[in-house]
């Protein structure tokens, strides 16, 4: 009795028993022995050649598709080609002069938000409440994750945790290469990601892309050095807060926003001067908000798809 | 005279630069085996990426511009290697055939 219990939870935990070893055994031998007896009949042979045959079309159409796929793909280049060439040049004045609301944008974001940036001033001023629900949906997107793939933890539930970090650690074999590499890499990156949020509404970027950018760091981080290394600073615990913080700001600041300025009541946020990083009103910590919900919602989805569990 | 030579030095990188990926391109659809198709992969990655980035660091001068040029070239010979690394490893562990293939390209 107790041996079988033993058994029962030595498969429990993912190892193996040697009864289930001989199983498994024995069903490849047979399955080799058929493999040979289907090889030896011609007929068999037959069968795989025309499967072969039908599958990789070494048949009589051959040099016809050959020859009409190089004609599509030729035909796709020169259509590509010819709408690069046909798209106005960077900079030009005149571009779409026929579009009103283009012209409006172009015209009066700087007035309007402050920002040299025109893509931030839209996003985040005019259709401000746009990217709010852009960034929910990103948090419910994580939430309905969490919910369906994130496991019970090994207090718990003995029976659903499994892997222990230290296994999955293992398996993961620490690369000298990659980890040497993303000791210089990292920082860089993370630097990167947030240049891209800070300077979102003078030059090209913003919270999106930033926080994509510095998730991917972080993603780098755990494959270079392991579960141990990252549960320092970043845990279960630092993803709730953070982006339930992020979210709970945004919100209240675009709400401050919406009734200032629906009601035209006077904004006592100065735009600034046009140019410089603390310009353009509330455009820079609605920035920060949206990056760091983006870095947190892609590190997340990533260790949940991989571990179950940060 | 310079800007003749300039435009001259940009078209043959770039028309090296294209060379070397059709390369890359026919290796990775004509090899057979994995290892092989991420070494063509590779020279797409690194040299001729490296090629248009060089075409372009000649055709804007040397300014600033031209440093940033530079980093990106710096950051896909960091990365290129070290990716293409990791996912030979992983050929390496889980591709069941490796011994047969590696005899049958040796021959």
């Amino acid at each position: 009795m107790k041996k079988s219990s033993e058994a029962f939870k030595n498969w429990l935990l993912s190892g193996s028993d040697p009864l289930e070893e001989e199983m498994i055994e024995t069903l490849s031998d047979d399955a080799a022995e058929e493999k040979q007896a289907e090889e030896a009949s011609p007929r068999a042979k037959k069968e795989r050649r025309s499967l072969k045959q039908y599958l990789y079309d070494s048949g009589l159409y051959r040099p016809v598709r050959i020859l009409s796929s190089v004609a599509l793909c030729v035909m796709l280049i020169v259509m590509l080609m010819a709408t690069v060439m046909d798209m106005p040049y960077f900079g030009q004045a005149d571009t779409l002069v026929d579009s009103e609301v283009s012209e409006f944008y172009v015209k009066h974001t700087l007035e309007h938000t402050g920002a040299t940036n025109i893509i931030t001033g839209i996003i985040l001023n005019f259709r401000g409440f746009d990217t709010l629900g852009e960034s929910h949906v990103l948090f419910i997107a994580v939430c309905s994750v969490i919910i369906l793939l994130k496991m019970t933890p090994k207090e718990e539930d003995p029976f659903l945790h499994v892997h222990s970090d230290d296994a999955l650690d293992r398996k993961l074999e620490k690369d000298l290469i990659l980890s040497s590499l993303s000791r210089i890499l990292f920082p860089l990156i993370l630097m990167f990601g947030v240049y891209i949020i800070l300077n979102g509404n003078i030059s090209p970027g913003g919270g999106f892309s930033g926080g994509a950018v510095i998730g991917a760091g972080l993603i780098l981080y755990l494959s270079a050095y392991g579960y141990k290394r990252i549960q320092r600073f970043f845990t279960y615990k630092t993803f709730k807060t953070v982006s339930c913080l992020a979210l709970l700001c945004y919100t209240s600041s675009k709400t401050f926003h919406f009734v200032t300025g629906a009601n035209d009541i006077h904004v006592p946020i100065s735009l600034g001067t046009p140019g410089t990083i603390f310009s353009g009103g509330l455009l820079l910590p609605l920035n920060i908000f949206v990056g760091l919900v983006v870095a947190c919602t892609m590190y997340t989805l990533y260790t949940l798809f991989r571990k179950g569990d940060f | 005279m310079l800007e003749i030579v300039r435009f001259a030095v940009v078209a043959a990188l770039l028309i090296a630069s294209v060379v070397l990926e059709s390369f890359a391109i026919f290796g990775v659809n004509r090899f057979r085996f994995a290892l092989n198709r991420l070494h063509a992969a590779a020279i797409g990655d690194t040299l001729s990426i490296s090629c248009v980035i060089l075409a372009a660091i000649v055709y804007t001068g040397f300014e600033l511009l031209s440093l940033k040029y530079f980093l990106i070239v710096t950051l896909m010979w960091m990365t290129s290697p070290v990716s293409g690394h990791l996912i030979s490893l992983l050929v390496v562990k889980t591709d069941e055939d490796i011994e047969k293939e590696a005899k049958e390209w040796k021959n």
